[in-house]
């Protein structure tokens, strides 16, 4: 064993914590089995290295949360956001789009993938024909993208919220695992970014949706983050967060209104006008949100 | 509520017992497709089937289609939970009357969040 | 003619695992390979016949089987006819599961259950070969198929 009992009572805090999972002494070896290949992957040389470097990184305890507590994340998870999406969203965004016919999301922190698959069926049965959209999937860690782009997921993720009408549609067996089909590939692309630092060039978002996430950095970066999230929204565009993260509290800058069982962001200077109307678009002003600017990224 | 456990497996049933009492229901079991129609034929007609597919006597398949051959029987919802994965295979349950289909193995989560789906358990409010 | 087509070890090993750490709980994990010889107390398997031919076995030490059937069933005593049954729905959840990564359509037996070995036909042979351990204690899992008669 060589985790030390300084670093076991860290990480076992930590989770205890973020999750209320409890990691007992005793549980040592397991501690050590999940955390080393974080460690190696981070460079580290030893699990009790990597601990140290924990705690000055949320990134990376993010990482060791999912790690610890297994939470497989379901499709559609906790329903009520997509619902929120196709009710008030989407159908919101269909009428603010009509002179482009395409629509732009961003899955922020997407993980394995199943939140922007999960956008990406709806699209493919709300979307009216002759329309297009384009689902950015970020996330910092380069390994989730490669399966997000790889489209796989074990048996035990495909049980996990997904309805079987959906399961049949849009999934193929690939050995043990089943594979998303190519049309559902194409709409979602991947691209590496850190939430924490100054975002690469991004297009502008009609929807972004940004859950579970913030809870992991402190307030001041929570603050950061979403003042550069506003920057990249559309004005009569949505964010949705979390349930159990709001921007109250923090800067002015969004409307919340309430969709259903959620809470829904718009930034702050046209949310007061009715959506339709406050587009009435020219055509100069839908080059802001012109397709062709997803290619760039 | 009231869910009827068809499965062969006397751990299965157990384990499915837990989770579906865990969110609520009272529960009926049933060996195979047959004893599971013995049951709605004397009344006992539940809310929910949770169905496996290869069982002695009758599998769980031929019990969806007698279930829904009969339409008193229309309001019962059929969740088929079994190793059966083959993509055909769960078209096949589909077409012929289920509602939703789980593949063994599964966590009590993943029956949770298909009832919730469903409409027979009330959302967990999310934490 | 048949082919002797067979699964990947590395599939069969993610469908052990998840059966696994579905209903045994995921703080013991299913660890690769053997600690020490395996005395075989109870085994079981089911076959697939249709496109894809084969039968798939599970053989464990009595006292896993014991515990397997004390997690499954919840209960503080193992009878043989609780082991019987916890033991045979593994088989059969791991062998639907297989029967799936093998091109289809199959059907899948009721599961056969032994204290002991389970008999295999003399023209049996191992294509797939699953050794384990879990909580200290090993575990085989293996997938045979026909051997094709020479013409």
């Amino acid at each position: 064993m060589t985790i030390s009992p300084t670093s076991f009572a860290f990480v076992s805090d930590l989770v205890r914590r973020e999750t209320a999972m409890l990691y007992d002494p005793g549980k040592e070896y397991l501690v050590e089995a999940r955390l080393l290949p974080l460690a190696r992957e981070a460079g580290c040389a030893d699990v009790d290295g990597y601990v140290d470097r924990l705690r000055n990184d949320a990134a990376e305890r993010a990482k060791v949360l999912d790690a610890l507590t297994i939470n497989e994340t379901s499709w559609f998870r906790d329903n009520a956001p997509y619902q929120a999406f196709t009710e008030t969203m989407l159908p919101a965004m269909l009428a603010a789009r009509e002179h482009v016919r395409h629509l732009s999301i961003w899955s922020a922190a997407c993980s394995s993938g199943q939140e922007a698959y999960s956008l990406a069926m709806l699209l493919d049965q709300h979307l009216p024909s002759g329309w297009t959209a384009q689902i950015l999937a970020t996330d910092v860690s380069t390994k989730m993208l490669e399966r997000v782009k790889a489209g796989r997921y074990s048996q035990v993720e495909m049980n996990r919220g997904m309805p079987a009408t959906s399961l049949v549609k849009y999934f193929t067996r690939a050995g043990s695992e089943w594979e998303v089909s190519d049309d559902l590939k194409r709409m979602v692309r991947t691209q590496s970014l850190n939430l924490s630092t100054p975002f690469p060039l991004l297009p502008t978002f009609d929807i972004v949706f940004l859950r579970n996430v913030l809870i992991y950095f402190d307030l001041e970066t929570k603050r950061d983050i979403l003042r550069r999230v506003h920057q990249v929204v559309a004005p009569d565009g949505f964010l949705l967060l979390g349930s159990s993260e709001t921007t109250l509290d923090m800067e002015d800058h969004w409307e919340r209104e309430a969709a259903g069982r959620v809470q829904i962001h718009r930034p702050m200077s046209l949310a007061a006008a009715p959506y339709a109307t406050s587009l009435t678009p020219t055509a100069g002003a839908a080059a802001v949100w012109n397709p062709t600017a997803m290619t760039g990224a | 509520m009231y869910a009827l456990i068809i499965d062969d497996s006397r751990a299965m049933r157990s384990i499915l017992r837990r989770t579906v009492t865990d969110l609520g229901f009272e529960t009926l079991e049933a060996g195979n497709g047959q004893e599971a129609l013995d049951h709605l034929e004397a009344g006992r007609v539940p809310d929910l089937c949770l169905i496996d597919w290869n069982m002695p006597v009758m599998d769980g398949y031929t019990f969806i289609t007698k279930v829904r051959a009969n339409h008193a029987w229309r309001d019962i919802t059929l969740m088929m939970v079994t190793t059966e994965s083959e993509h055909g295979q769960i078209v096949r349950a589909l077409a012929a009357g289920a509602h939703e289909y789980v593949i063994k193995p599964f966590t009590p989560d993943a029956i949770a969040e298909k009832l919730e789906m469903l409409g027979l358990v009330a959302r967990a409010v999310p934490a | 003619m048949t082919v002797l087509a067979e699964p990947t070890l590395s599939d069969v090993q993610m469908v052990v695992e998840e059966v696994w750490s579905s209903f045994l709980g995921a703080e013991e994990p299913l660890l690769p390979g053997m600690p020490g010889e395996l005395a075989t107390g109870w085994s079981a398997a089911v076959t697939v016949s249709g496109a894809w031919d084969g039968m798939i076995s599970v053989e464990v030490p009595t006292e896993m089987a014991e515990e397997v059937t004390r997690r499954m069933l919840a209960v503080d005593e193992a009878a043989d006819e609780d082991v019987a049954d916890a033991v045979g729905e593994l088989v059969n959840m791991i062998g639907g599961n297989v029967k799936s990564l093998m091109p289809g359509p199959s059907a899948l037996s009721l599961p056969v259950v032994a204290a002991g070995r389970v008999a295999r036909s003399s023209d049996a042979v191992e294509v797939c070969r699953l050794d384990a351990s879990w909580a200290g204690s090993p575990l085989l899992v293996s997938v045979h198929v026909h051997r094709p008669t020479q013409s």
